[in-house]
């Protein structure tokens, strides 16, 4: 019965690579979705030249148990799909209020970050080379929310398809070099406004462990931009969604707030 | 009736400010128990309790277009203590700015600079080591000082003044909670421990100054301190009848250091230097007071794993006119130190069950004082307003006159619990 069973999914499994193989093989269309996540990249990570909004992030865990984080958060562009700045301050709860986080993000990877505690008045660089480790305890990991570099995997439009009556493409990515985040991904991209409404990560085994929802689009200054986003650990258990609000774009941020001046003094023009 | 229409027309606006108040000034805090027990039975403090004690923190904060305002209200019951209600402002200030370069921060508030982690060089500032040594919260390890700070911010680099008008020393183990070396031996209770303070004079401030600049990805920093030992490491011979008794003091100090630190080796460096020049015994030869020091720290953390961070810092200290030291200490029939004194640390940070958990270890080591003091906590969330904690402080050593070994009787177990709002 168990090898029946064991066989059988390992069965379905390679169907399912192959199948996935075979619509590769007919598109054949790599360069495409090469510029196809490239362009949702953009419009995900890098919508307009800078950004602030307040972000509620609830997190479930697999009991249900419920935990929410609220913070602002500050982005700006220093070159689309280059390198950019985040300073994130945090409002709840109550153990980390007034925290501030700074990170300057480059596309090479070498990120660098630092935190500022002001109880005891320290600003502390972080040592963080694992981009896989979660964002703040939840089911984002810090690459989720700043986002992969599309260059450092292989994409293959697999096909077209609807979802929700939006017509999207359906994108397999292949890290390039072996990757702890996923063996495989399934990203389901938007075909107007190229924002990736669903994706899929696989292990190794090619099991579904983490899913990733677009779960509400507004157009607010002219961007369209996702206002609810959830990550669900399939495999593990457990879902955060991710909501913004009072989003302001293109509100010209300064790149000095980006500094230690700014970590240990909040900029208050935005951070009220 | 004409009475309603006045009343009226004074409650009104009242209650039409009053919304207005309630949303900008932002109050938050912690409700917490900290209980702590003492492992070592032959201490001669005066109570087995290294923690007994409720605290309600308030915070408080308004800012308006021009500044800022913050408050850290602490009420506290201290049973291991004096058994009583005391109060502290841990921080009070306010924060303007002046121009697009100036930003100045004035009353009581906590400072820290330099790049070691726990071990200070630089970091000129109070400590509360009784916290420190009992299970507080990390924040406590700082002790607040009536300062006014400046920043002045340029291309070139940010310079900071601090300038306390009056001395705030380290706050150390005085023998109630936590027994000390006084000299001669290690004592508890009957041996109070108050050195006085600096007189309150104008030239008695401590200034401290930073000039610190960003280069590459790395952080640079020059510094200057003028004030006085935080720790009363001068004696002072005091008549007391017709005898003459020694009194702990505050000594003159100057410290001159610099510091960098950035991202090396997939984790981030950090290299710090000072010189602490001891100015009321500049040629190393009074045995009452400190000799001149040269300090210097190296450490390095990286990520070893998800979830799993280390670090590793090498602290050594060389005393100058060491010679002189030796000779007069050996006379006296007192403990000798090496004349570098090295001093190994270490931190490892796990969190698990999705940063619910965090678990933490610290040790100090030091091979030349053959001391240790090791501190491990594990704090856990239960939900994002309760956090339950465990933690413990050991210490060890061979002699009881050096910096560890001095509070070796002082190993303590403790359980806190917060509530925070």
């Amino acid at each position: 019965m168990r090898i029946t069973a064991i066989f059988s999914t390992v069965f379905l499994i390679g169907l399912m690579v192959f199948s996935d193989a075979l619509m590769a093989q007919d598109t054949k269309d790599t360069k495409d979705a090469q510029k196809i996540m490239k362009k949702s990249h953009l419009a995900y990570y890098y919508a307009a030249d800078d950004g602030v909004a307040e972000v509620t992030m609830t997190i479930t865990d697999k009991r249900g148990k419920e935990r929410v984080k609220e913070f602002v958060m500050l982005r700006l562009d220093e070159e689309e799909g280059g390198p950019q700045k985040y300073y994130t301050y945090f409002r709840k709860p109550s153990d980390i209020s007034r925290l501030t986080f700074m990170v300057y993000k480059t596309p090479d990877g070498n990120d660098q970050r630092w935190i500022y505690v002001p109880s005891i008045d320290l600003i502390k660089p972080i040592s963080a080379d694992d981009k896989n480790s979660s964002f703040v305890g939840s089911h984002f990991s810090y690459e989720d929310v700043s986002g992969r570099h599309w260059s450092e995997d292989t994409h293959t439009l697999l096909y077209d398809s609807t979802l929700n009556g939006s017509k999207v493409w359906v994108i397999e990515s292949i890290p390039k070099e072996k990757y702890k985040g996923f063996a495989r991904k399934l990203s389901y991209i938007d075909q107007e406004n190229y924002l990736p409404l669903i994706e899929k990560y696989f292990d190794k085994k090619d099991k579904l462990v983490r899913q990733f929802k677009a779960e509400q689009i507004e157009e607010i200054d002219g961007v369209v931009t996702m206002t609810v986003r959830s990550m669900e650990n399939i495999k593990k258990g457990g879902k955060t969604i991710i909501q913004f609000s009072d989003i302001s774009y293109n509100v010209g941020l300064d790149e000095s707030l980006f500094t230690e001046r700014y970590l240990k003094n909040p900029p208050r023009k935005y951070i009220k | 009736m004409k009475k309603y229409v006045i009343l009226m027309l004074l409650i009104l606006p009242a209650l039409s400010l009053a919304p207005a108040a309630q949303a900008e000034i932002y109050v938050d805090g912690f409700l917490q128990t900290l209980q702590g027990a003492r492992l070592e039975k032959d201490n001669p403090t005066a109570t087995e309790f290294t923690a007994s004690e409720t605290r309600l923190q308030v915070r408080a904060e308004h800012f308006g277009d021009a500044g800022e305002f913050f408050t850290r209200l602490d009420f506290y019951y201290d049973g291991a203590d004096t058994s009583s209600y005391a109060w502290e402002l841990r921080e009070g200030y306010l924060k303007f700015r002046l121009g697009q370069n100036f930003d100045f921060k004035f009353g009581r508030q906590i400072i820290t600079w330099g790049t070691g982690d726990l071990v200070f060089i630089n970091d000129v500032f109070a400590k509360d080591y009784r916290s420190f040594f009992v299970g507080r919260d990390d924040q406590y390890l700082k002790a607040p000082q009536n300062a006014m700070r400046a920043d002045y911010y340029s291309p070139v680099g940010s310079w900071s003044l601090v300038w306390t008008p009056r001395f705030e020393a380290n706050r150390l183990p005085t023998g109630r909670k936590l027994s000390y070396f006084n000299g001669q031996q290690i004592v508890g209770e009957g041996f109070p421990f108050d050195p006085p303070l600096p007189d309150a004079e104008f030239r008695n401030g401590e200034l401290a100054l930073r000039y610190s600049r960003t280069v590459g990805s790395f952080n640079t920093a020059l510094y200057f301190y003028r004030g006085f030992y935080k720790n009363p490491r001068g004696v002072e011979m005091i008549p007391v009848g017709s005898e003459f008794m020694p009194q702990p003091i505050y000594p003159r100090l100057h410290v001159y250091g610099a510091s960098v630190r950035g991202p090396m080796f997939g984790g981030i460096v950090w290299l710090e230097g000072g010189y602490f020049d001891s100015r009321w015994d500049q040629d190393g030869d009074d045995p009452l007071m400190p000799n001149s020091e040269m300090s210097g720290l190296l450490g390095f953390e990286r990520q070893i794993a998800t979830n799993l961070t280390a670090n590793i810092q090498w602290q050594a200290e060389k005393m100058l006119d060491y010679d002189i030291y030796k000779m007069q200490n050996e006379m006296a029939g007192m403990y000798v130190r090496d004349e570098i004194r090295h001093l190994v640390t270490s931190r490892v940070t796990k969190l698990a069950m999705d940063e619910l958990l965090t678990l933490s270890a610290f040790v100090f080591y030091s091979p030349t004082d053959e001391d240790v003091y090791a501190r491990f906590s594990t704090d856990y969330k239960y939900s994002d307003e309760l956090i339950l904690s465990v933690g413990g402080n050991l210490f060890d050593g061979k002699y009881s006159a050096t910096q560890f070994g001095q509070f070796q009787l002082n190993d303590n177990l403790y359980m806190k619990v917060t509530y925070g709002f």
